[in-house]
């Protein structure tokens, strides 16, 4: 049983860590909170969505879900964060719940407030491991959800953009003062981020089958519990956030009976790491 | 008479120790000079100094009376008073308002902060008296964050001279300042000194530094290396070869 | 009569934006969850009058020293995270409030709290016009307390926090007890409107207060100008009117709000009347000349 409960949490808990991170990416280069990911999000589950209903294809679905997010978050970073640089910290924070205020009522204006249902079936087999049993769709994120945090890690390490990316989030002033078109390399964090939440997006709605114009709320409001308990910037430290708040919730929900909502135990969490930890679980200063 | 006393001061960040019970003094109605090269340790003595960090061994003891560890304002209120290496001005009060500020120190405890206004007349009369001092009577009304550098160096002095200080720590003030604006600042330190106020002032600068100082203490990877009058301070083979290890030039740069 | 029920809105939303005006706007600590603590308010007079029976008047000066107490404990809270931290902070804890609100069976739970009955003033009941006085004297006593907070030594230690915390630490002031201060006072006010707004729609449940009303409130002072009084009370007055004025826009609201607050940063971050916006440059100026 408990084993099981851990399978779900960690499924649910990759679904998190991904659509987290891109906002940790963002608050590391720029050093805002992008709460306007969650409307990102969104648009990637409408476009997976879409585009699965035209071709049939997961992979296609998948990297048109990819391609619609990572153009909104370039969007918005050039029209938006970009141009608010130098102004005050509150300035930024507001545009972007602007942003996201306004995008989920798009969304709900363009395709109506009813969910939609994603009634893809992942051509996988039902896992059995003794009593635990890992379903199709579970295999499916957890695969996938593997399959792009191994590509982050890849490129983070491996390229030299990604350790353009690096040294910008260390210090970005030092990496123009290197000869570093941080523009670029700003932009291209954003497109990064952009796309594991699209992707993330796509993935949520396929395992709830349900896409909606409000999806984006609770999953947005965790991931920023999230970054702030795995330590703002950090992207190991994020994935571990994700992860620790899927189980727990899974856990809590599953075998406890207490008086809170599953989506409040991200902010307890997030509250107790606080007290104990300030900078978070693998924050640095 | 010793207006600070610094005994065996102490900190480690990490593994990385970066004052190693350093100890000097400053005598009253003197401006004492902390140097070094960088990562020597000063930036660090000067936040236990200043209240914005607090050492892990060692005390600190200002005007006769033990302050390691307390907390800035409190220092504040004690006639500790400190200027800032990057300027930190509240931009968007005027001069005026930037120097009633540190006018109100007394004020913030109690029922003081309650009662009373800072907008009446005899506030701005003292504040201009001390804008006037340093210079800048004529930008009391500008507000802060349309200032140059230059004076905004003098509105950090200003502020610091509202609290009434005995000693004022003097954090790299002739940074990023042009040789006109240079000279004028340090003339200004000296006028201070002239007033009887004691000065700690930590520079990189060296040149200018050692005319306006009657006293050094230098330090080297945290550790007190020199101290003395700067004629004899500035021939220690040893400040110069820890300066040399920094720049490949001689004290002094 | 209809009138009067939105006129008292607009009230209950200045007394909203003042408050929110003293801890974001004065001591510039970016809070995400003042609703939580209207609904603080609302909660500890609804339940005091439904199920205490306490009067009107004592069931409001209790909303408003539990919000404030709350506020104060979020304060102390505040002080330890980091800037960075604050306002996701605030988010949470606008979160876990209404999540109590709405599963504890001690505050109706998912079906709120209903029956909240109205003032009344010499054992008759207050009438809309009534209340809309009530609310009205509410505002000015709220104005009055921020004029007041602005021209003390405390509000000008206020500002210095809100403009540069080391600069103010080290000219005196004891940044960390000025914030709590701050919080309690601008919470204090919120359980204020909290009181109000539960005799006045004799209804209240948890989703009233909610992330999306903090931003809603955050919106208004923003647009009406972000850090003055008049830009508060304009901005509540502007934004809370202009749904009902345009009946098609209430539809629109959110979209609306998310282009304004977007537009606004962009190109007039002041707001309205705001201290450096283009308008009240050049109001000033016509009154000086």
């Amino acid at each position: 049983m408990l084993l099981q409960q851990l399978v779900n949490g960690i499924t649910v808990g990759s679904l998190y860590a991904l659509m987290a991170l891109g906002l940790t990416m963002v608050y590391g280069v720029l050093r805002i909170l992008h709460i306007a990911h969650a409307a990102v999000f969104t648009l990637g589950a409408y476009g997976g969505l879409w585009a699965w209903h035209v071709t049939g294809s997961f992979w296609i679905a998948l990297g048109c879900a990819m391609a619609s997010a990572v153009a909104a978050g370039l969007a918005m970073e050039r029209w938006v964060y970009w141009p608010l640089l130098g102004k005050p910290p509150i300035a930024t924070l507001i545009a972007s719940i602007g942003l996201f205020v306004g995008l989920e009522e798009l969304y709900r204006i363009a395709a109506g407030p009813q969910p939609y249902a994603f009634a893809l079936t992942p051509r996988l087999p039902e896992l059995r491991w003794g009593p635990v049993l890992i379903t199709p769709p579970q295999a499916l994120v957890i695969s996938v959800t593997a399959a792009l945090l191994a590509a982050l890690w890849l490129l983070l390490v491996r390229t030299r953009l990604g350790l353009a990316l690096r040294a910008a989030s260390q210090d970005r002033d030092m990496a123009t003062t290197c000869g570093m078109n941080v523009r670029r390399v700003v932009a291209f964090d954003f497109a990064l981020g952009s796309a594991l939440a699209g992707a993330a997006g796509m993935l949520v709605g396929i395992y709830y089958n349900s896409v909606s114009p409000t999806m984006g709320d609770v999953a947005g409001y965790k991931g920023l519990a999230i970054i702030v308990l795995g330590g703002l910037g950090s992207i190991p430290g994020t994935v571990l956030g994700g992860l620790i708040v899927g189980v727990v919730e899974t856990l809590v929900i599953g075998l406890v009976e207490l008086p809170l909502p599953r989506d409040a135990w991200a902010f307890v969490a997030m509250i107790a790491v606080f007290l104990i930890r300030p900078q978070g679980l693998l924050g640095g200063r | 008479m010793r207006i600070l006393e610094v005994v065996g001061l102490t900190k480690r960040f990490a593994g990385v120790t970066a004052l190693d019970a350093v100890s000097f003094t400053a005598e009253e109605g003197q401006i004492l000079g902390l140097f070094g090269p960088n990562g020597a340790g000063k930036t660090t003595c000067f936040h236990c100094l200043s209240g914005f960090d607090a050492p892990d061994a060692g005390r600190v003891i200002f005007d006769g009376r033990e302050i390691t560890g307390e907390p800035p304002h409190r220092l504040a209120q004690a006639g500790l008073a400190r200027t800032f290496q990057i300027v930190r001005p509240f931009k968007g009060l005027t001069a005026a308002e930037n120097v009633a500020v540190a006018l109100g120190r007394r004020r913030y405890q109690g029922l003081g902060a309650v009662l009373g206004t800072w907008r009446g007349e005899a506030t701005r009369r003292r504040a201009l008296a001390l804008l006037e001092r340093v210079g800048l009577a004529a930008h009391a009304d500008r507000p802060a964050g349309h200032l140059p550098l230059g004076m905004l160096k003098r509105l950090e002095v200003a502020r610091a001279l509202a609290l009434e200080p005995k000693l004022i720590l003097l954090d790299e003030p002739l940074g990023g300042l042009s040789h006109e604006e240079t000279r004028s600042l340090a003339d200004l330190i000296r006028s201070l000194r002239a007033e009887g106020l004691s000065l700690v002032l930590v520079e990189h600068q060296m040149r200018v530094a050692m005319s306006l100082v009657d006293r050094v203490a230098v330090l080297d990877h945290g550790a007190l290396i020199a101290s003395g009058p700067p004629e004899r301070v500035r021939r220690d083979p040893r400040v110069i070869e820890a300066y040399l290890g920094e720049d490949g030039g001689a004290a002094g740069h | 009569m209809y009138v009067y029920t939105v006129a008292t809105l607009i009230g209950i939303y200045c007394i909203l934006t003042l408050g929110l005006n003293t801890v974001t706007g004065m001591a510039g600590q970016i809070s995400l969850g003042h609703a939580a603590f209207l609904g603080i308010g609302a909660y500890t007079a609804a339940v005091l009058m439904v199920t205490y029976h306490w009067g009107f008047w004592p069931a409001l000066i209790a909303a408003v020293v539990a919000a404030a107490a709350s506020g104060a404990v979020v304060g102390g809270a505040a002080i330890r995270v980091r800037d960075d931290f604050l306002p996701i902070t605030t988010m949470g804890v606008n979160f876990v409030v209404v999540a109590v609100f709405l599963y504890s069976p001690f505050f109706g739970g998912a079906f709120g709290i209903g029956g909240i009955p109205s003032p009344t003033w010499f054992g008759a009941p207050v009438g809309k016009p009534g209340f809309l006085v009530l609310v009205v004297a509410a505002v000015l006593l709220t104005l009055a307390v921020n004029l007041w907070l602005l021209r003390s030594w405390a509000g000008l230690a206020l500002l210095a926090t809100r403009e540069d915390e080391d600069g103010a630490h080290a000219a005196g002031v004891d940044v960390r007890k000025f914030k709590i201060a701050a919080f309690t006072i601008g919470t204090g006010l919120a359980g204020l409107a909290g009181g109000l707004y539960a005799s006045c729609l004799t209804f209240i449940s948890a989703d009233d207060f909610g992330f999306p009303f903090s931003i809603t409130i955050l919106c208004m002072l923003v647009f009406g100008g972000i850090g003055t009084n008049r830009g508060a009370i304009a901005g509540a007055i502007v934004l809370g009117a202009l749904p009902e004025l345009f009946r098609p826009l209430a539809e629109y609201r959110m979209l609306t709000y998310g282009a304004i607050l977007v537009l606004l940063m962009r190109w007039a971050p002041h707001g309205l009347l705001g201290e450096e916006s283009a308008l009240w440059r050049r109001l000033a100026r016509r009154r000086a000349a």
